[in-house]
């Protein structure tokens, strides 16, 4: 289990994580979301020991990074594909990795292989593509065979191909009974593979919960086609909904429920065509969770500049 | 420890760097050796008089001591170059060990590099001198200590390289404050008051590397031994700083 508590991170005058707290549960895939800027990379760098916060501390069951032994056979980490020596061979880089650790060679050879690597394993690594630099970046978290995996990013920049075989290793690994950590500012990615997400931005915690669970909690809107939509919409704006235009002459109503549409309508006498309940993707209540945050970042921007 | 040496061992400028060095200390030491051979009999006597051939078929060292100080600045500086400190420091995340045993690798295989490459030079020369330059044996007094000392000049600067590399993590910055304290801030030295000359100069790490070398100790200067500790203290301080740099700050 990771325990983030109550950590506060800043370089210089840049706030990067202000009193973050929030527990990552073993046994599961939790995806951690915010927009571009912030914190999810600074929370990766605070809890592999690589950056000291402030404020607080993060902890891999129970003991900080630098408290580890042999770090490597209790948490692998991706942060960052490309920082490997680029003249060093993949094989020779995982060595150095497993040497520091008292892995074995074998060892070595068997993550290769496990990311399909070994044909280009003494090739230098400077003239790997990223996805296959991706690739070495997983081989090097399973080298110790670790219980808790964090991985930044870890679909940017790849091909379909590659984010369907990075999906796939998350899988299986959580199904192996891990504890995975991914970061993303990709909500449909999380959709189809985390369990449960946390939500930061501009370094504070926002919310978590399961995938259904934040689309619930958010509004939904209805979508309505009927024979009279000037009508239809007075009436629904006299109940205190909102309306806009939706796609192929629908009308899109936020506020009341569908329920309460069918309603307006039945007492109006007006047709309808249609009536969905229109679930909020989770993309949409990524935004609507962030928006307050990524506003708060401009005007400090806007003041400070 | 292992870690370290395969890191070491398996990039190129490793071996480039130590070809380079090797190159430098014995192909100029034959360059200068002969060079002084074939003017011998031209050369004023107070000169001859003078003559020291131990120190004179080590002088590619002077030289060297480039390549090998950027052996030791290369050594920690393509880490945060390439980003792979964050990984070395994933694997061992207590960073002094990290210094520890960069300094054992790169001390060891330096110092084990430098001594051969330093014998091989002063017996080369010699050969060169013989039958025309007058010429030091192993066995003289002084030389023995000359050839190991030139040796463990060499080493200590791949270890100040190291350390400085620790402290300022970019390599061409690096490279340059290291050539800066080698070859200009002698030059800064002949621009002060003689008496101010006499005190400072002797401190230089080059003047050291000089003193290291030579038989007897010359006006001004160490002895070889005071002159080693010196350099070995600027080591120890340089390293000192660098570690407590290194647990202190974002990797």
């Amino acid at each position: 289990m990771i325990v983030v508590d109550h950590v506060t991170k800043h370089y210089g005058h840049t706030v990067a994580l202000r009193d973050l707290s929030f527990e990552v549960p073993a046994g599961v895939i939790t995806g951690f979301l915010g927009p571009n800027g912030s914190g999810k990379s600074t929370t990766m760098r605070v809890i592999m020991g690589l950056d000291a916060p402030q404020q607080g501390r993060a902890t891999i069951n129970g003991k900080t990074y630098r408290e580890l032994s042999s770090p490597l056979h209790e948490v692998g980490a991706l942060l960052d594909a490309k920082s490997v020596h680029p003249g060093r061979s993949a094989r020779n880089h995982l060595r150095a990795m497993a040497a520091a650790n008292r892995i074995s060679q074998t060892r070595c050879d068997d993550v290769l292989d496990f990311v399909g690597l070994t044909a280009v394993a003494n090739r230098r690594v400077g003239e790997f593509s990223l996805g296959m630099s991706q690739r070495l970046g997983i081989a090097v978290a399973l080298l110790g065979d670790p219980a808790v995996l964090l991985f930044d990013e870890p679909i940017n920049g790849l091909d379909p191909e590659g984010i369907r075989w990075i999906r796939d290793v998350f899988r299986s690994l959580a199904a192996e009974g891990r504890t995975i950590l991914v970061s993303s500012h990709l909500m449909s990615e999380m959709a189809l593979t985390a369990d449960q997400v946390i939500v930061i931005g501009r370094g504070s915690f926002i919310t978590r919960g399961t995938v259904d669970e934040l689309t619930a909690a958010a509004a939904q809107d209805v979508l309505v086609r009927s024979q009279d939509n000037v009508r239809l919409a007075a009436a629904i704006a006299a109940a205190g909904g909102v309306t806009s235009a939706g796609p192929g002459g629908s009308l899109q109503v936020a506020v009341l429920d569908a329920a309460t549409v069918g309603q307006l309508a039945l007492r109006e006498s007006i047709a309808l065509s249609e009536l969905t309940p229109v679930r909020a993707s989770l993309e949409d209540v990524f935004m609507e969770l962030t928006a307050t945050a990524t506003d708060y970042t401009s005007s400090t921007g806007a003041a400070s500049a | 420890m292992r870690s370290e040496w395969v890191k070491f061992r398996t990039v190129r400028s490793t071996p480039i760097g130590f070809a380079v060095m090797v190159l430098l200390t014995i192909g100029l030491g034959v360059l200068i050796t002969f060079a002084i051979r074939s003017h011998w009999h031209t050369m004023d006597p107070v000169a001859r008089f003078a003559f020291d051939p131990v120190s004179t078929s080590l002088a590619g060292t002077l030289f060297a001591q480039f390549a090998i100080g950027v052996i030791g600045i290369l050594f920690i500086t393509s880490e945060y170059a390439s980003g792979s400190i964050r990984a070395t420091l994933a694997a061992i995340p207590q960073r002094w060990r990290v210094v520890v045993a960069k300094v054992l690798v790169l001390g060891v295989t330096t110092l084990v590099v430098s001594e051969v490459v330093v014998l091989a030079a002063f017996l080369i020369g010699q050969r060169i001198y013989a039958g025309v330059v007058p010429t030091a044996s192993l066995g003289g007094p002084g030389v023995a200590r000359s050839v190991i000392l030139g040796g463990a000049y060499l080493a200590l600067l791949a270890l100040f390289g190291l350390g400085l590399g620790l402290i300022i993590r970019h390599q061409s910055a690096a490279i340059s404050v290291y050539t800066s304290l080698l070859l200009i801030v002698p030059i800064i030295v002949i621009f002060l008051p003689s008496s101010w000359q006499n005190v400072v100069a002797r401190y230089e790490p080059s003047a050291l590397g000089r003193a290291m070398m030579s038989v007897s100790p010359s006006a001004n200067m160490f002895s070889a031994w005071p002159a080693t500790t010196v350099l070995a203290i600027y080591v120890v301080v340089i390293l000192i700083v660098a570690t407590v740099l290194i647990e202190r700050r974002d990797a």
